[in-house]
């Protein structure tokens, strides 16, 4: 269970990854503040920036379906650099469930618009 | 800080900002404010939100998206719209947040940038704006003039609601005033829905924790500031954390999404630094309480269900897994499940204010909503909070087929074998088990 | 507040509509109907915003009302113009003489569902995510998926001939429609196919003509109903991402790929060295990749389990038979999936001095050779870097190369370089360099025998001046056919430079 308390929420000071990418959560990049001077940035409490990365991964995997029952991959790590930088969220990887919405049509009216289906 | 983040409904002074001489500077000022949110959606223009957007889906009118929306503030900047021709387009929303969350801007590079799209409170901007400049609906209008004479929702409708029977709900069961842990009890289910409430009540009672009530129970502030009512909202929050302080809490419970959204988003807003409150989120407690064995389940509940994800827990606040959890412990229960990422695009349409103005939207949006579930062969859908309950109550009742909606803590005391009492609609309905 | 009507239209129209649709919540002459059916997410002169608006918006329902709508607009000489999603790339819904925009999102049934003879028969307004969610529990799909697939509607896909990631198994929305009902600028409604019945794949009967009427950009007129394929759902998804030093080496490896044979093959992507550069600005996968990493191959498969992890195999070995990295299961896996979401975020703009700014963004799509990839990159580059230069407001994010033939991934490919550009900053002068810096481009891709535009549509000024160029000796034919079809110009008028088509210019 998490608690709210609005000092837990500060995201903690970041740390300098490349010249124009720091990191303040594990495993998530930010852009260097030093570059937003112009645009501005927003008050990002902590349990925003979980928010959205979870979703993010959520979404990429429920998109998969779309096309496909299964994710097929060819088993292996990234070639270009040690697995433990390759991609920040490590956790992530594999397959999941895929979305499972009975569907509908984009009916006007109750069951009068239901598409006919032939089988 | 950019982007209204704080100026938002901080800094209003006494008055009510009213534009006497008609010459559009609050307009101004609002444009400049909000311009920068504006061109992060304008400059793409993009539209992932269009079909996760739940009023999108029912009216197919493009003046209703999220883009409009903040297309709409350029528009103002260039001189081609005002407020007055715009207002009843902010009208169609329901806050539900999926847009704002399926935005590549949020979702893709929000965190990265700590920018993101915040359409909900563009929204709740331009609703302020339009109550500021004579462009208010009747309808919230009449509905925010009834809060602030009484200090919680008109959810009864014709009969008033009141202090004096703002605790009624949690008759016989001595639960005391005040306390360390304070449990917040939200308008629709002290009036309405109270058998969700003394569920929950008699869950924690069940478990050994120990909480109280308010001294004065008024409105959290949220839907007052959802319609843009920005001085009642935030009168209402200072009087509740006078009330907080005033008996020694520390803790706040809130049960209802809706709460806890606005304790966790627009009080620290409000008081900055000056917020000592943990806010503690209702069912993720219950599930914590469940899963340590201080509430057993021990009566099946031979039902075959489905969840609705409530807007204001999953697409908001990224709570999905555990309602889910806790739906999963209730014994005998055959559970149906329709993805998180999917029920971003699904919604009850009972935020936002938007029953009290356009009430034909929202029962279409919660006739589709229970039309899906039924399309799972369900007995029953679950959802998780009383403002969804509802409108999908009265879809479910009316559909063809007629299909029980309840409350995941309704379900769950049930389990637990707690005899809940209050009513679920009113309480001029006999009451259900 | 108001904007004057820019077309014939007037209070008297205005009532007319009302009669013909019976409902005034879907007649709206109001401004904010109006301005928010202008602009497309193409770069827009925001400044000027009042001039591109339509004058009148119509939410139809039915073919019938379209039908009366068009017939009206040709009677009294009202431009018309046809919106689905919105979310084209090339100016193909923005009106550029005012007049009534058909915005077809309340047409967005499924009519019927075949599984006998494979079709689904869908209104314009539909979105093919909405509409796969619907199909999915029936183990078919309908497999146009472009960029936009969570947004653009099935109207707009027919309205501009789309692409698709997966055109190169699957085929674009040409093939993937069967056949369609069009109002057509006279007012009347047909049913154009390939011949024969409305689910009929292909015949020789008349003439065919559903190619002309998949790709005209509105031109010729408006989809009122589309019956599609029904694709088998595939079984398995197969995605791979293949690192490389050079450009070059990735290009030779993408001929491999392409040329490869391989049935299952559904689409593949050269990212060359800008992108890759413009990708470790804020993309978590590319951030961290060493500076080897220069330009980066993708491919994707789909199909029966059986056929695709064996073709897997081969993939893998030909992604690194010229020392091609893997960048590993993560990044294949969830790069391939956000396919969909990376390319329109604002922020993605940096100014000359590096700040992060918001850019609108525009996609070239061109379609050129595989042999003339590597120069023609070069070339375009130089263009945007000039521009860049002298007026700060563009900014270089990247090219990529897409298979672009329908079932034949050998074949040509979808060249796109995209553009950032700092539109709160555009001013006349600044959108003049945009429309040369456009025309530029495209002037690049004609010598290099390539088509201005694979998909989008050569519907906005930089594109739409250079079509009868392009066309060559079919320009004739395709006057003809304009104005034969549409005697008074009324549909989507200017677009694609077929006022030509009219004796006097085509400006009534």
């Amino acid at each position: 269970m998490s608690v709210f308390r609005l000092g837990d929420q500060v995201p903690p000071d970041p740390k300098r990854i490349t010249d124009a990418v720091v990191m303040r959560f594990d495993h998530v990049y930010e852009v260097d503040p030093a570059l937003m001077e112009l645009t501005g940035q927003q008050d990002v409490p902590a349990w925003d920036t979980k928010r959205i990365v979870d979703s993010r991964w959520d979404h990429l995997d429920w998109m998969h379906d779309h096309f496909a029952d299964e994710v097929l991959l060819a088993g292996e790590g990234s070639e270009t650099m040690p697995e433990e930088d390759a991609m920040p969220s490590e956790e992530r990887s594999g397959v999941r469930e895929g979305p499972s919405d009975p569907g509908m049509p984009g009916v006007e009216e109750p069951a009068v618009d239901r598409p006919d289906v032939r089988e | 800080m950019q982007d209204g983040d704080q100026k938002y409904g901080l800094d209003r002074g006494g008055g009510d900002g009213y534009d006497p001489n008609g010459d559009g500077e609050l307009q101004r000022q609002f444009v400049e404010q909000w311009r920068t949110n504006a061109y992060g959606c304008f400059s793409s223009g993009h539209k992932f939100c269009r079909e996760v957007c739940p009023v999108m889906q029912v009216t197919r009118n493009e003046n209703h998206t999220p883009t409009a929306f903040h297309a709409n503030i350029v528009a103002m900047e260039q001189g081609l719209v005002d407020v007055a021709d715009v207002a009843d387009d902010y009208v169609h929303c329901t806050q539900c947040g999926a847009c704002e969350l399926r935005c590549p801007n949020t979702l893709f590079t929000g965190d990265f940038y700590r920018h993101r799209t915040r359409t909900v409170d563009v929204v709740k901007a331009m609703r302020a704006l339009m109550v500021d400049t004579g462009n208010e609906r009747e309808g919230w209008k009449v509905w925010n003039e009834r809060l602030a004479e009484r200090h919680n929702e008109p959810v009864l409708g014709d009969v008033p609601v009141s202090q004096e029977h703002v605790a009624d709900w949690a008759d016989g069961l001595d639960i005391p005033i005040g306390g360390e842990t304070i449990l917040f009890v939200d308008c629709e289910a002290a009036f309405y829905r109270t058998s969700y409430t003394r569920a929950f009540a008699q869950l924690l009672q069940k478990a050994g924790v120990e909480f109280g009530l308010m001294r004065e129970q008024w409105c959290c502030g949220g839907p007052a500031a959802e319609m843009g009512y920005v001085e009642l909202a935030r009168k209402h929050a200072d009087h509740n954390v006078a009330d907080w302080r005033a008996v020694g809490a520390k803790r706040i419970i809130a049960p209802d999404p809706h709460d806890y959204i606005a304790f966790t988003e627009d009080y620290p807003r409000y008081y900055g630094d000056d917020y000592e409150f943990e806010i503690v989120l209702g069912v993720e407690l219950i599930n914590d309480l469940v899963k340590q064995g201080r509430i057993r389940l021990t009566e099946p509940v031979e039902r075959v269900v489905t969840y609705h994800d409530p807007c204001r827990l999953n697409k908001r606040k990224g709570v999905h897994a555990a309602p889910r959890e806790l739906l999963r412990a209730v014994p005998g229960i055959e559970f149906k499940d329709v993805d998180h990422v999917t029920q971003w695009s699904y919604c009850s349409g009972g935020g936002g204010g938007l029953p009290v103005e356009k009430p034909e939207i929202t029962e279409e949006i919660s006739r589709r909503r229970v039309a899906r579930a039924q399309q799972l062969e369900v007995d029953a859908l679950i959802s998780a909070c009383p403002w969804s309950e509802r409108p999908l109550s009265q879809a479910g009742a009316s559909a063809d087929e007629p299909l029980e909606v309840l409350d995941l803590f309704e379900l769950v005391a049930r389990a637990a074998g707690i005899e809940v009492g209050g009513h679920a609609q009113g309480p001029v309905q006999e009451a259900r088990p | 507040m108001s904007v004057a009507f820019k077309s014939g239209i007037d209070d008297a129209v205005v009532e007319e509509l009302r009669a013909i649709i019976g409902d005034d919540g879907r007649v709206l002459p109001n401004m904010s109907s109006r301005v928010n059916r202008t602009r497309v997410p193409a770069p827009f002169p925001v400044h000027r915003w009042g001039e591109y608006m339509p004058d009148v918006v119509i939410l139809p329902r039915t073919a019938e009302e379209v039908s009366e709508v068009v017939g009206l607009a040709n009677r009294l000489r009202i431009p018309v113009v046809p919106r689905a999603g919105g979310t084209g790339l090339s100016d193909g819904a923005v009106a550029l003489r005012g007049g009534i925009l058909v915005d077809v999102k309340l047409m967005n049934l499924i009519h019927e569902i075949d599984l006998v003879d494979r079709t689904v028969t869908v209104g314009p307004g539909i979105n093919m995510l909405k509409l796969n969610e619907e199909l999915k529990r029936h183990g078919v799909f309908y497999p146009d998926d472009p960029a936009s697939y969570p947004c653009s509607l099935v109207g707009g896909r027919i309205g501009t001939g789309g692409w698709s990631l997966i055109g190169g198994r699957f085929g674009h929305t040409r093939e993937n429609v069967v056949s369609l009902q069009v109002v057509l600028p006279t007012g009347e409604i047909v049913r154009i196919g390939e011949g024969g019945g409305r689910k009929l794949r292909k015949s020789s009967t008349g003439f065919n003509l559903k190619q002309l009427f998949t790709g005209h950009q509105g031109t010729l007129g408006i989809c009122t109903e589309a019956t599609l394929e029904l694709a088998p759902r595939p079984e398995v998804e197969f995605a791979a991402f293949f690192a490389f030093e050079d450009y070059r080496t990735a290009w030779e490896t993408t001929g491999d790929l392409t040329r490869s044979g391989l049935a299952t093959l559904a689409g593949v992507v050269l990212f060359d060295e800008w992108k890759i550069a413009y990708l470790r600005r804020d993309d978590e996968a590319y951030i961290p990749q060493p500076a080897s990493v220069k330009a980066v191959v993708a491919v994707a498969m789909y199909g029966t389990r059986a056929e695709v992890e064996p073709a897997s195999k081969v993939v893998m070995k030909l992604g690194r038979g010229r020392g091609g990295r893997y960048l590993g299961d993560e990044i294949s896996a969830g790069d391939w999936a956000s396919r969909h979401d990376r390319y329109a975020t604002p922020l993605h703009g940096r100014s000359k001095d590096g700040q992060a700014v918001m850019m609108s963004w525009h996609c070239e799509d061109a379609a050129l050779n595989y042999s003339v990839l590597p120069q023609v990159r070069e070339e375009w580059h130089a263009i945007v870097a000039g521009f860049r230069e002298e007026y700060g407001i563009f900014d270089d994010w990247g090219m990529f190369a897409y298979t672009n033939g329908p079932y034949k991934p050998w074949g040509d490919y979808l060249v796109e370089i995209d553009v950032g550009i700092w539109e709160q900053r555009l001013n006349d002068e600044n959108w003049d360099a945009w429309v040369r810096c456009k025309r530029d481009i495209s002037l690049v891709t004609l010598k290099y025998g390539g088509s201005i535009t694979a998909c989008h549509g050569a519907t906005r000024e930089g594109d739409a001046e250079l079509v009868p160029a392009e066309m060559g000796s079919s320009w004739e034919v395709v006057k003809r056919i304009k104005r034969a079809l549409d005697p008074n110009n009324i549909m989507n008028p200017g677009k694609q430079s077929l006022d030509q088509a009219y004796e006097d210019g085509g400006v009534a």
